[in-house]
């Protein structure tokens, strides 16, 4: 797969007149995420995006040429949780499919920062899991302008939601009288099932009787239409089962046909041949060192993104809101590789791959020509543990200048 | 005075409730000062105000006294009282109700106890008209008043009570999110129905509650889309967004500063008064001594606001705020006769409050 080129200039865009000041970055080895790794490699970037791509070259003088040992598109990490905390998600009501997270998110927040730092250039952000359907998440560059609708490279990019203890928790049964809209959410496993299918059906029905018709009705039936991936947190082998099954139910009935992608799979080797059968996309959680991880304790094995790789099942490494500096996307690569992954594998799990599921490959996930200028910049070879982050480009600016 | 005051409830209060503080008539004076800080940075040394029943006649170097009227020698400073834009005073646990999250008709010109000592207070240290807002938890907590400390109504539908902040998302409720709120309060003013319909023909200000620069983003881009008119509250880094805050000609109202806050809420000011965006203080009294709405501007001269620009946030800039200009903040003729008089210069931190007239009428001190 890995295909090493040692000519000439590999592709430019011819006469391009720089409007801005643009960048050369000069590496010695340039992982492209295509599967071609091109040496001794001047990457142009002009107005925010890679010009041109020379590969087999010396390094070129200038004030404005970055050198790294190793470039690779900027990562990307399909299970962001920089949001609001509580003000992110509506709680008043269960099924929220039209609420936006992009409306709750905080650009001035420190830690988009530290993302970059880390080599995450674009992330989805979803609402946090306590609903069951808690509405869109966005897809975003980690940095530039402070504005979320600046930073928005796919608005309405998934419908998210939850399966497990997170969306019933904190509800509780009502005693006499229901107090508040806690006593009417669902306290069980059973009930965030039942709100889920009953949501499905409803909106299925709205389609049909138009005075049934909920706040909402038509996100669900874009998402039964396939027109939405819809995004569902699951860590257990139980959630993951309940995820599948309804998404199976839904084809079964003629519903539609939903794109699914569950987040958080931690236990998703425990019964590959569901997700194989039906289709769906796995973004997985951090590799944790005694396996548990989630808030059930769920059990991550260090195989599973080799294991699911190898049945070709799609698959997205995240950090999934860690803040712990041995959780980051790049270092969760490197566990995949140990597990079993090849790079190759590994870093199309952290670039194209999530690229690919949230749609937004034609602009990021791989350093070509005409795609946007995010590239990260190494110290040798990537995920490496003697490896690290030199330097960091977004839509084409020095955001974390190895020069400093 | 009292002719006008009941011209002025006739026009805000077309329900004619009747005025909350009996007027009586003062009689005419003069007081001339060492110093008369007329406003718009302008001070005259050797000043005087002239006042006839209740009002600001005549001000300035050149104010000739007519016979018969007593003129008060002052040895310091006069100025115009200054105006708190954010207050609870004399309101204590009437000015929030919780059973519901959107309240838009409740008039927060009758949360206050009129008799309380929260008002003397103020006055005691120069702040002779508050802005009467509602406590922080609702989503729209009603229609703000702006009162004198006597207990009298400047103007009783001052601005619209609206909330983005988080402070408002923490009942158990709906909205809990701000994609709900925003969603809750962009159907409200689309229906327009009551206080809503006034404030989305911009008839009606809106106070736009907020706290952290996301927030104030989020309610800029609210106010623009809904092409709202008013001022946000709360946000202590306001300035660092002042172009876009300009850009939606709203104005602020930051939190009272103290002198060991974060240095960012105070250079603030200085970063709105450079992007022309009109602001003032809030004091939230009586949580905070009155005395920090003084201590608060004095903060924020410590970061480089102009003293002129201090003093207009607290007296004349505020009126414009408040939409009551044409009445207080200033020692035009024709202003209401609310007055400070002050040991020294009013920024002066060493500088005490000596006596507060408000509509001509001693309120504090001096046995002039």
């Amino acid at each position: 797969m890995m295909l090493l080129l040692f000519a000439g200039p590999l592709l430019s865009l011819a006469g391009s007149p720089s409007v801005h000041e643009g960048v050369t970055v000069y590496a010695e080895r340039l992982y492209t995420s295509t599967g071609e790794v091109v040496e001794n490699a001047a990457i142009r970037v002009e107005d925010g995006k890679i010009a041109a791509i020379t590969g087999g070259t010396e390094a070129p003088d200038g004030d404005d040429v970055l050198r790294a040992v190793a470039v690779t598109a900027g990562m990307i990490d399909a299970s962001v949780r920089i949001h609001t905390g509580n003000f992110s998600v509506e709680d008043a009501h269960e099924i929220q499919p039209h609420r936006r997270v992009a409306e709750a998110l905080d650009p001035f927040d420190y830690r988009w920062k530290r993302m970059l730092r880390s080599g995450v250039t674009t992330g989805l952000v979803c609402p946090e899991d306590r609903n069951v359907i808690g509405g869109f998440g966005v897809v975003l560059k980690m940095g530039g302008e402070p504005s979320i609708a600046a930073r928005t490279v796919k608005a309405d990019a998934v419908v998210r939601g939850a399966i497990g203890g997170e969306p019933s928790r904190g509800n509780h049964p009502a005693r006499g009288r229901p107090s508040d809209f806690y006593s009417r959410r669902p306290t069980t496993r059973m009930g965030v099932e039942w709100e889920w299918r009953k949501a499905f059906y409803d909106a299925s029905a709205a389609a049909r009787i138009p005075e049934r018709a909920f706040p909402g009705s038509d996100v669900l039936q874009a998402v039964l239409a396939g027109r939405v991936p819809l995004s569902i947190q699951a860590w257990t082998t139980q959630d993951i089962r309940t995820a599948v099954f309804l998404k199976e139910e839904m084809q079964r009935e003629g519903l539609g046909e939903i794109d699914l992608i569950i987040d958080a799979a931690a236990e998703a080797w425990k019964e590959p041949q569901l997700l194989t059968r039906s289709g769906v996309k796995i973004i997985l959680p951090p590799f944790d060192a005694d396996g548990r991880t989630g808030p059930d304790g769920a059990f991550i094995a260090w195989n599973v993104a080799k294991m699911l790789q190898d049945l070709g099942v799609p698959i997205a490494l995240s950090s999934h809101g860690a803040s712990d500096p041995t959780q980051r996307l790049a270092r969760q690569a490197g566990y995949a590789m140990r597990g079993g992954l090849t790079f190759d594998e590994a870093l199309a799990a952290v670039t194209l791959q999530p690229a690919r599921m949230l749609g937004v490959e034609d602009r990021v996930g791989t350093v070509e020509v005409g795609k946007d200028a995010d590239l990260v910049l190494w110290s040798g070879t990537p995920f490496e543990i003697t490896s690290r982050i030199t330097g960091v480009l977004l839509d084409g600016a020095v955001v974390i200048d190895p020069r400093q | 005075m009292l002719t006008r005051a009941l011209f002025l409830s006739a026009l805000l209060a077309p329900g004619g409730v009747p005025d909350l503080a009996a007027v009586t008539p003062p009689d005419s004076f003069a007081i001339r000062a060492a110093r008369v800080h007329l406003g718009g940075g302008v001070v005259v040394e050797n000043g005087m105000v002239l006042v006839e029943d209740g009002r600001i006649t005549a001000s300035g170097a050149n104010v000739t006294v007519p016979d018969g009227v007593p003129v008060i020698e002052h040895e310091g400073d006069l100025s115009a009282g200054m105006i708190a834009l954010h207050d609870h005073s004399a309101t204590r646990g009437e000015n929030y109700d919780s059973t519901r999250a959107i309240l838009a008709e409740a008039q927060l010109v009758f949360a206050l106890d009129v008799g309380h000592s929260d008002l003397a207070r103020l006055a005691s240290e120069g702040v002779t008209s508050i802005v009467v807002a509602p406590g922080p938890q609702a989503l729209v907590g009603g229609i703000t008043a702006v009162v004198k400390t006597t207990g009298r109504a400047v103007k009783r539908r001052a601005q619209l009570d609206v909330s983005l902040s988080s402070i408002s998302l923490r009942a158990a409720r709906f909205p809990t999110s701000y994609a709900g709120a925003v969603a809750e309060l962009t159907r409200r003013f689309e229906e327009a129905e009551g206080a809503f319909a006034d404030a989305a023909a911009g008839k009606l200000p809106v106070l736009l509650r907020v706290g952290p620069r996301h927030e104030v983003q989020r309610a800029v881009e609210f106010a623009k889309r809904l092409k709202l008119v008013g001022a946000l509250y709360g946000a202590p880094r306001a300035g660092e967004l002042a172009d876009a805050i300009k850009a939606a000609n709203l104005a602020v109202i930051l939190p009272p500063f103290d002198p060991g806050d974060d240095s960012r809420g105070p250079k603030s000011a200085v970063q709105l008064a450079a992007a022309g965006v009109p602001f003032g203080f809030a004091l939230d009294a009586p949580a905070r001594h009155p005395a920090s709405l003084r201590l608060g501007a004095a903060a924020c001269m410590r970061a480089g606001l102009e003293p002129s620009a201090a003093w207009d946030a607290l007296t004349s800039g505020a009126a414009a705020i408040a939409g009551v200009d044409g009445y207080i903040g200033s020692l035009a003729p024709g202003m209401d006769a609310d007055l400070v008089l002050w040991s020294g210069p009013p920024l002066d931190l060493g500088s005490s409050v000596v006596a507060v007239y408000v509509d001509g009428k001693r309120v504090f001190g001096g046995d002039e």
